[in-house]
């Protein structure tokens, strides 16, 4: 078959503009579908990386008492720094931890208290895999349930802890299961409308096969029109995201920073992984109108 | 030799009716036969058997002497090519004018714009609706719409031309204009078949009459009338 591009982008613009209607249907289908599955997408991929940040400030600190020696000190710190769970430990002494406490609370009246210093030394412990947290707590217990001589507590946030990886798991899957279900659901939408506009030019594919044309002949005008309302359809949906998470979203993360008082947190314009979702929605919508269309034409075709 | 030749055709269809039994029909080229009989008499599964839209169950059919039952599903737009066709309701487009329709049928076969440009006005002027070019198919009778679509199925030149019930939906007078027009094409060289249960088309022009009833051929004869 000779191709004749003037004849093939002629016939999907007229067929545009003819057929303006079901045009028009089909890409705020493909918009407003895929602007759903987006915008789940952006809202999940935020929820973790903001609970995956919290999850990476999870940390054990392990405040020793007063009369601990130093040799006691010196083996604790060999001790933890070879448990392979643990990525980083620090010593914070007495005088460190006042001077930090004194940072902390520039300017309030509690300082004025203080006489001496009260606070006690500590180990504070990062961890590779911040799930571990337990285990590596109940390490400096003894069997009886006390702790080991020389450790005063240890503080791992042990009641919300717990909570907030089971609530990141449970989470995850929901989110998954729900991408997952508006992404059919966008499919199969966006497959019936375009079936639809074909079907309403079931006559022009029977006149076109009955004068001999060939099936690629009659195909390729409506695999063009599918995938420009696939890309159009879709890159409205990103302009509508983005927008969305510019103006909304980023104001809202930064509400949530300043009442939680979480740092480092995962802000989400800054990322890339946004500008990935934004150009894997366009090659989605213009995957998805492509073969619908090709899928759609199948039945009409076999005249 | 024959221009189309059927040999023991039969067509059962997936409903189990019996559309043809064991059908023999020779037609040679520049004949004009008119296919009749009541409706379900097969008239139209010849038709249809021709450009290929249904398969034969058993039994060949040649046109020029090539066996066209065993033809390729990819080369079967070459046959439709060398045959044109029309059909009680038009097959019109209506979102193109009379030109675009009949255009269409070379666009979509790779005719370059020139040869359209030239053909059109040549096949509209000889079923007489040059005048009619930029309008559309509603705005015209159903006579002309018929015209329009006789035109889209010669503008090719075609060596057969089939026409199934072409006058169904017409009065007697555009009917008339319309056999006038398909006896012009005739006259040129083209093989001519048409489907009809229009009695007196059939009687006033005296040509080969082929009868069918219940799939069956029951009358083949020259310069015939509609009934026996």
């Amino acid at each position: 078959m000779i191709f004749r591009p003037k004849y093939f982008f002629g016939e999907t613009f007229s067929g545009l503009r003819r057929n303006f209607l079901m045009f028009f249907t089909a890409i705020s289908t493909v918009a407003i579908t895929l602007f759903m599955v987006g915008f789940f997408l952006i809202i999940v991929y935020d929820v973790q990386a903001i609970l995956a940040s919290v999850k990476s400030q999870v940390e054990v600190a392990v405040y020793l008492k007063d009369n601990a020696t130093q040799e006691f000190k010196d083996y604790l710190e060999q001790e933890i720094k070879s448990w392979e769970e643990v990525s980083e430990v620090v010593f914070v002494s007495k005088e460190q931890a006042l001077e930090k406490f004194k940072r902390d609370n520039e300017g309030s009246e509690i300082l004025k208290e203080i006489q001496g210093n009260p606070l006690p030394a500590s180990f504070e412990i990062k961890l590779q895999s911040p799930e571990k947290v337990e285990q590596i707590a109940l390490r400096f217990l003894t069997k009886d349930g006390t702790y080991i001589d020389g450790v005063d507590e240890v503080i791992y946030g042990q009641n919300y802890v717990q909570k907030l990886f089971s609530i990141t798991a449970i989470a995850g899957s929901i989110a998954f299961l729900i991408i997952i279900m508006l992404l059919l659901a966008a499919i199969v939408l966006i497959y019936n409308t375009i079936r639809l506009s074909i079907h309403a030019r079931r006559k022009e594919i029977e006149v076109m096969k009955l004068v001999g044309a060939t099936n690629w002949f009659v195909r390729i005008p409506f695999l063009f029109e599918g995938f420009f309302e696939g890309v159009a359809g879709s890159s409205i949906s990103v302009i509508m995201l983005f927008f969305m998470s510019n103006y909304l979203l980023i104001r809202g993360e930064k509400a949530i920073i300043d009442t939680l008082r979480v740092k480092e947190l995962a802000i989400l314009g800054s990322s890339n992984v946004i500008l990935y979702i934004y150009a894997g929605i366009i090659v989605l919508g213009g995957l998805i109108g492509l073969l619908s269309s090709s899928f759609a034409l199948k039945r009409y075709i076999r005249v | 030799m024959n221009m189309i030749e059927f040999r023991n055709v039969s067509k059962v269809y997936e409903d189990k009716t019996v559309a043809l039994r064991n059908i023999n029909i020779g037609i040679k080229k520049g004949e004009f036969v008119f296919l009749v009989g009541p409706s379900g008499s097969g008239k139209s599964t010849i038709i249809k058997l021709l450009i290929r839209e249904i398969p034969v169950t058993s039994g060949s059919i040649f046109i020029a002497g090539r066996n066209v039952c065993n033809l390729k599903y990819s080369r079967v737009p070459q046959l439709r090519r060398n045959i044109g066709s029309v059909f009680q309701d038009f097959k019109l487009l209506p979102n193109k004018t009379v030109f675009e329709n009949v255009a269409f049928a070379l666009e979509v076969i790779g005719r370059p714009g020139y040869v359209i440009k030239l053909q059109v006005p040549q096949v509209l002027k000889l079923v007489g609706l040059e005048h009619k070019m930029k309008s559309y198919p509603h705005q015209l009778s159903a006579g002309e719409q018929q015209r329009v679509s006789i035109a889209r199925a010669f503008v090719n030149r075609p060596p057969i031309l089939l026409a199934d019930e072409p006058t169904g939906n017409l009065d007697p007078v555009n009917s008339e204009g319309i056999m006038k027009l398909l006896s012009r094409i005739n006259l040129i060289g083209t093989t001519v078949a048409m489907a009809t249960h229009d009695r007196n088309i059939v009687n006033s022009m005296r040509r080969r009459v082929i009868e069918l009833e219940e799939g069956e051929v029951i009358r083949d004869q020259k310069r015939g009338v509609y009934g026996s």
